[in-house]
């Protein structure tokens, strides 16, 4: 048989049945998440946060925190839920449902659990919780981590990352604003516009990153 | 507030895009051409004003505590049976309208007019709110994908009249957070006068 | 409505389960009809990729499974003479920006060569205004492949040095089609008996682009001579 032009993995798999998927390594994954695929700055999932509570750096590095947390516990339980019930029940159909009962529920428990356990950690991040719920990004990233096919280790250090993006984009964008109250912006601009003109310019830098890892 | 006024406020005074600055999300993710603007409009409108509708006869049994949840348990549900339901009949809609449905769930606009409507009015009128402010945000999402599409492809509603010329970067994430932020200087001069 | 823990369970339960029912009863009465538009759709563009014909067309299926995901060659006949193979691949070993992306690809043999006479996009997740641009008529990769012989190809976008004209900022979109392409040929191979084996394959997409190179800088007519030889 000639040279042919198709890759060894395809030809493996129709030789044996078997795919081996190109392998993601972790590292690719956290610096595509944080970086490459800002959640907010390239995925705009989780802008209203992002609008809403960066007028200081203190609150956004609060917001970020809990976002982390809470996005941890909810990849672990909705892999979970979606490899041991949803499929095997083939009630694929219910994910949009049950994932956001089940961030719901996560963000009333670690309230309750904060409270009781650690009332400074508590103070700290207790008034972003209930904002939590509405926050599209964890819903959305919950969905496409299963969507990604991720094992579990991959599942929770994908969403993990992509919190992290989402802290680091909120907390560069606070302390962009804070300087912003002090200049002279002009009247019509001023609050959500400039906000909004401010995020396209750090999206325009996020989109350096592009290049820099292969991506999963 | 009469009847043709709950219709009419969404288009100026309660805008949904810029005045209430609502459903950002989706309203930056889809609006990278006029038709894709529209057809997420259009698709929102739908789930808003039955959301609405629901919501507000439910309204009497919610406790407090609980509302948000049970407001976002009757949207998911709405956003999974229309998206089956299209799927099944109107396969040709679904096409064209289908990768939207899904990200209607993570729109803060129903759940925000769920909670700021619905909840404190009577049916009739909460359906009339979902028609205003659905209108208000096709139009809103319209325009910004049609000032995106001209920016960064050249065309129109497809209609190509500049290719390759136009900086792509309008299309792009940037792009989006620059044009909503400039059209909404300019809605608010506008809409002061 | 007062929250007392007793009515928040109760409310929250009974509105869950009522909403759970109703979904679950959606479901059912359209998961049918689903399917079969789906099947629809499908057999439609087994048809739509290929050259029209006359006659009643006499379709033979053929099916490799590979890991979870099916390869289906369907064989399409009119009259007793071929028509053609249309083949239902995903991009195996790429990811699309959302999934899998499903294509139709549709080859034809005329004088002894291949050449692929139409594609359809079945089923994609891409970004709305980007990826998912691939489902215009005449969009780039579609050019890319329409007309051309699979076998002179190479299955990768331009900017990995494949002959894949890449939609405008989707890189990641037009490798996964790119893959999908690629993954069709094989299966029509395949299903041909025609398959190279694992030792022929070359080992990611870019390593024939050195010999690619050379080619494009001979004389046109050198080339030709070279196509006529062969």
């Amino acid at each position: 048989m000639v040279e042919t032009n198709i890759s060894k993995e395809v030809i493996q798999g129709f030789v044996d049945g078997t795919i081996n998927v190109e392998s993601i390594t972790l590292f690719a994954v956290v610096i595509g998440a944080i970086f490459v695929n800002n959640v907010v700055l390239s995925q705009f999932l989780g802008i209203c946060p992002f609008l809403g509570v960066s007028s200081k750096v203190d609150t956004s590095l609060g917001m970020g925190m809990a976002v982390t947390f809470v996005m941890a516990l909810a990849s672990v339980v909705t892999w979970t839920l979606q490899n041991y019930i949803l499929v095997p029940f083939g009630i694929e159909y219910m994910q949009t449902i049950v994932f956001i009962l089940v961030i719901a529920a996560l963000v009333q428990m670690v309230e309750i659990v904060l409270k009781k356990v650690s009332p400074s950690l508590y103070q700290a991040l207790g008034i972003f919780l209930p904002l939590i719920t509405t926050n599209c990004a964890v819903l959305g990233v919950a969905i496409i981590a299963v969507q990604k096919d991720f094992d579990l280790l991959t599942s929770v250090v994908y969403s993990v990352s992509i919190a992290v993006g989402f802290a680091i984009a909120l907390v560069l964008f606070a302390g962009i604003r804070e300087r912003l109250e002090v200049e002279d912006v002009p009247q019509g601009m001023r609050g959500v516009p400039i906000a909004l003109i401010t995020a396209g310019l750090l999206a325009m830098a996020f989109m350096g990153f592009a290049n820099v890892v292969p991506l999963p | 507030m009469s009847k043709l006024q709950l219709i009419t406020k969404g288009i100026i005074k309660d805008n949904p895009t810029f005045v209430l600055i609502l459903g950002m999300c989706p309203t930056l993710g889809v609006t990278s051409s006029a038709i894709n603007g529209m057809g997420m409009g259009v698709a929102t409108m739908a789930v808003l004003i039955m959301s609405n509708m629901v919501i507000s006869m439910i309204k009497g049994i919610v406790p407090d505590k609980v509302r948000i949840p049970v407001f976002i348990v009757v949207i998911a549900s709405f956003v999974t049976i229309i998206e089956m339901l299209m799927k099944a009949y109107v396969p040709a809609l679904y096409a064209s309208l289908g990768v939207f449905i899904p990200l209607i769930v993570v729109n803060c606009v129903i759940l925000g007019r769920a909670e700021a409507f619905a909840s404190k009015n009577g049916i009739v009128d909460s359906a009339l709110d979902g028609i205003g402010i659905g209108l208000g945000f096709t139009l809103s999402l319209t325009v910004i994908g049609a000032v995106r599409e001209i920016l960064g492809a050249g065309s129109i509603f497809g209609y190509t009249f500049a290719a390759d010329v136009m900086p792509l970067l309008f299309i792009l994430a940037p792009g989006g957070f620059l044009v909503l932020g400039y059209l909404m200087v300019l809605f608010n001069k506008i809409a002061k006068r | 409505m007062k929250s007392t823990l007793k009515n928040m369970v109760l409310v929250l339960f009974s509105i869950t389960a009522v909403a759970a029912l109703l979904v679950g009863l959606v479901n059912n009465l359209t998961k049918g009809t689903i399917a079969e538009t789906e099947q629809r759709n499908k057999d439609l563009a087994k048809l739509e990729v290929l050259p029209k014909f006359e006659g009643e067309a006499e379709l033979q299926d053929t099916t490799r499974m590979i890991g979870d995901f099916n390869i289906n060659v369907t064989t399409v006949k009119a009259g007793g003479n071929l028509v053609g193979y249309a083949v239902e691949a995903p991009s195996i070993t790429k990811n699309g920006y959302g999934d899998r992306i499903y294509l139709m690809v549709g080859f034809v043999e005329q004088e002894g060569k291949t050449t692929i006479s139409g594609v359809k996009v079945i089923s994609q997740k891409e970004t709305p205004g980007l990826g998912a641009n691939m489902l215009n008529p005449g969009n780039s990769l579609e050019k890319s492949v329409l007309g051309m012989s699979p076998a002179e190809l190479k299955f990768a976008v331009k900017k990995d040095n494949g002959s894949f004209d890449a939609l405008t900022g989707s890189t990641i979109s037009s490798r996964a089609y790119a893959n999908a392409v690629e993954t069709a040929y094989a299966g029509y191979l395949w299903a041909k008996g025609e398959l190279p084996s694992e030792n022929d394959a070359v080992s990611g997409a870019t390593t024939t682009t050195e010999a690619a190179e050379n080619n494009n800088q001979m004389e046109p007519e050198a080339q030709k001579g070279e196509v006529s030889n062969e």
